[in-house]
């Protein structure tokens, strides 16, 4: 548990940054952050772990974008049950993806689950009983709430920082228990090679469609989350393929099949896209195809993974420490 | 029955230049296996050639064909050369997603340096279209199928008739041989490369005066380009071909017997039962 402390102290730091840091563009940055990170680790806990590339993420993070703001605006249920809820959903639509998906592999997989993000993007454009269609919902007001005798202010930043610390933090949980799990070294044997990894008896199908329920769980949760802040859904915000490929890359970018990689990359891309965002309106995202494509060719391993390697190169007196990514935290 | 034929027509245009973006796919997958999520994004640089041609130069768009066709082949040669070429063997996943980066990149800096206004391209010859047989033909439509015919079928005979041509399918058959007999595989992959990008690029600069063009097109059209190719066989030319017609053909006639809205699906949900049932394609020639 030598790694316990400087988590715990990370976990502390963040939920107390508010009481510190008052601005609210700087907290606005650091929801996205971590609302970032939250969709990478799921994304990773299928790409990264078990070597799944999905494409199709999107169409997760938007059942739960429009689970929770739907449960809210039509049935009067607040998001802070609506956004678990959401989990629930994405989770329970990643099956029937998965089914469908998982009896193909490698690229074939990838490009099936953008199909079928595809096809949810397009019913939710044109089933507009159900879902608004191209108009999407807005919430218009939160909930009155009081903690501790106080109203909560809908108005400011802090309340939506600390749900999505804590959303973020049961993702990285998740993650650190998925990896030392028996299921994660399932995985990590389907990663490398399936074939054998069934040979040796693994039921590779329950792993994968079990994990890829954790993964849409997880960006269900996400997207929940979206809906509650940003407080607007609709197909192009929420289904995008653009959205899909950005999970990929902040995962791929921080470190893959890693806990911090997410994190990092999070950290990393977000910060640059924003300044991006900030300065020219349009092509925030230039810079993460410039880094995934230098991660590709340069760092494998990812920003956390080289880190990583580096750091327990130093500890153990050596120069490089074995494995790469698969040694990595 | 007008209606009919009507959509058939417009089905076989249109499918004629999804056919060529198709190719270009297929073609650069057959010799290198890379699945090249960037061909959208070389379609949208085609659109753009065709729209600046115009606009600074007055170029007609259908004239500039013959400056793109060269310059993309060229940029696609030297995207293979320097980048591409490096990651080939971390395997197809590692391409994939080289080129998923590439192509939001492409975009991107698309996006910075033109805005994402939809722009479109008006041709004074071209407003009102034509009507052989009662049929309603756009002409910039016509022109742009005529051009892909003759452009389809020129990369047909390169390929079929001459001795690098022969070296490309030779390539794509099975590379290790192709060594042993003495073709260069680098230089065929290069060659590959750039002629799938020159296809993409001209295919855009034909399509531009008929739709809206924008950065982010090539999302569209790379989706699209993936339905033609899995129906058609990864790595199958005449398989692209067919898949790029067939396409068309459902879209149109979807869009008139099903639903407008819901044309676009009717091509995902093809290529996921061709992906899970046929995943050589509907005539069996593909690698997948």
């Amino acid at each position: 548990m030598r790694r316990a402390a400087p988590w715990t102290i990370g976990a502390a730091a963040a939920l107390g940054l508010p009481l510190v840091v008052h601005d609210p563009f700087f907290l606005h940055l650091c929801i996205l952050v971590l609302m970032w990170t939250l969709l990478g680790s799921a994304w990773n806990v299928l790409g990264g772990f078990a070597g799944q590339v999905s494409f199709g993420h999107a169409s997760l993070f938007g059942m739960g974008a429009y689970t929770t703001i739907m449960l809210y605006l039509q049935a009067g249920i607040a998001p802070w049950w609506g956004i678990p809820i959401g989990g629930v959903v994405a989770a329970a639509t990643a099956l029937p993806i998965g089914l469908i998906a998982f009896r193909l592999r490698g690229p074939y997989f990838s490009l099936s689950t953008l199909a079928m993000a595809e096809i949810v993007r397009l019913v939710a454009l044109n089933w507009e009983e159900v879902t608004n269609g191209p108009v999407g919902f807005l919430i218009t007001d939160l909930p009155p709430v009081r903690i501790l005798g106080t109203a909560v202010n809908w108005e400011a930043k802090e309340p939506f920082y600390l749900a999505i610390t804590l959303l973020t933090l049961l993702g990285l949980v998740a993650t650190y228990g998925l990896k030392h799990s028996r299921l994660g070294a399932y995985l990590v044997a389907i990663r490398e090679n399936e074939d054998a990894a069934e040979a040796v008896g693994i039921d590779t199908v329950r792993a994968k469609v079990l994990t890829l329920a954790l993964s849409g769980f997880l960006a269900g949760l996400g997207g929940g989350f979206y809906a509650f802040y940003f407080r607007y859904v609709d197909p192009d915000a929420v289904f995008p393929i653009a959205l899909s490929m950005e999970m990929v890359f902040i995962a791929m970018v921080g470190g893959l099949g890693t806990v911090g990689g997410p994190l990092v990359g999070a950290v990393f891309l977000t910060a640059i896209g924003e300044t991006v965002r900030a300065r020219f309106q349009v092509g925030h995202l230039v810079f993460y195809g410039l880094f995934m494509m230098l991660a590709i060719r340069y760092m494998p391993e990812g920003i956390w993974g080289r880190l990583h390697r580096l750091v327990a190169g130093r500890w153990q007196g050596r120069g490089v420490a074995a494995g790469g990514p698969r040694g990595a935290a | 029955m007008e209606t009919l034929v009507q959509s058939l027509v417009s089905g076989v245009l249109t499918g004629a230049l999804y056919a060529m973006i198709g190719v270009g796919l297929t073609v650069v997958f057959g010799v290198m296996r890379i699945i090249n999520l960037a061909h959208g994004e070389m379609v949208m640089l085609g659109m753009f050639g065709a729209f600046w041609g115009q606009a600074l130069w007055g170029l007609d768009p259908f004239v500039s064909v013959v400056v793109w066709v060269p310059v993309l082949f060229v940029g696609g040669a030297l995207v293979y050369r320097f980048l591409l070429r490096k990651i080939i063997p971390g395997g197809e996943l590692n391409t994939l997603l080289y080129t998923a980066g590439l192509s939001l990149l492409v975009a991107n800096l698309a996006l910075l340096l033109w805005t994402g206004d939809y722009r479109t391209i008006n041709l004074r010859y071209a407003m009102s279209p034509m009507r052989p047989f009662g049929i309603a033909v756009p002409i910039p439509l016509a022109i742009a199928f005529g051009l892909a015919l003759l452009i389809t079928g020129a990369l047909y005979l390169f390929l079929a008739r001459t001795d690098t041509g022969r070296a490309v399918r030779a390539t794509s058959q099975n590379a290790e041989a192709a060594v042993l007999m003495g073709i260069d595989v680098q230089r065929i992959a290069m060659l590959t490369f750039g002629l799938g990008t020159a296809l993409a690029g001209a295919a855009g600069v034909l399509l531009a005066p008929s739709l809206y063009l924008y950065p982010t097109v090539g999302e569209i059209l790379i989706v699209k380009c993936f339905v033609i190719v899995v129906l058609g066989g990864l790595g199958s030319i005449p398989g692209a071909i067919a898949g790029g017609i067939l396409l068309g053909l459902v879209e149109s006639l979807g869009a008139v017997y099903v639903s407008m809205a819901l044309k676009d699906g009717i091509g995902f949900v093809i290529f996921l039962l061709v992906l899970l049932y046929r995943p050589s394609g509907l005539f069996g020639v593909g690698k997948a």
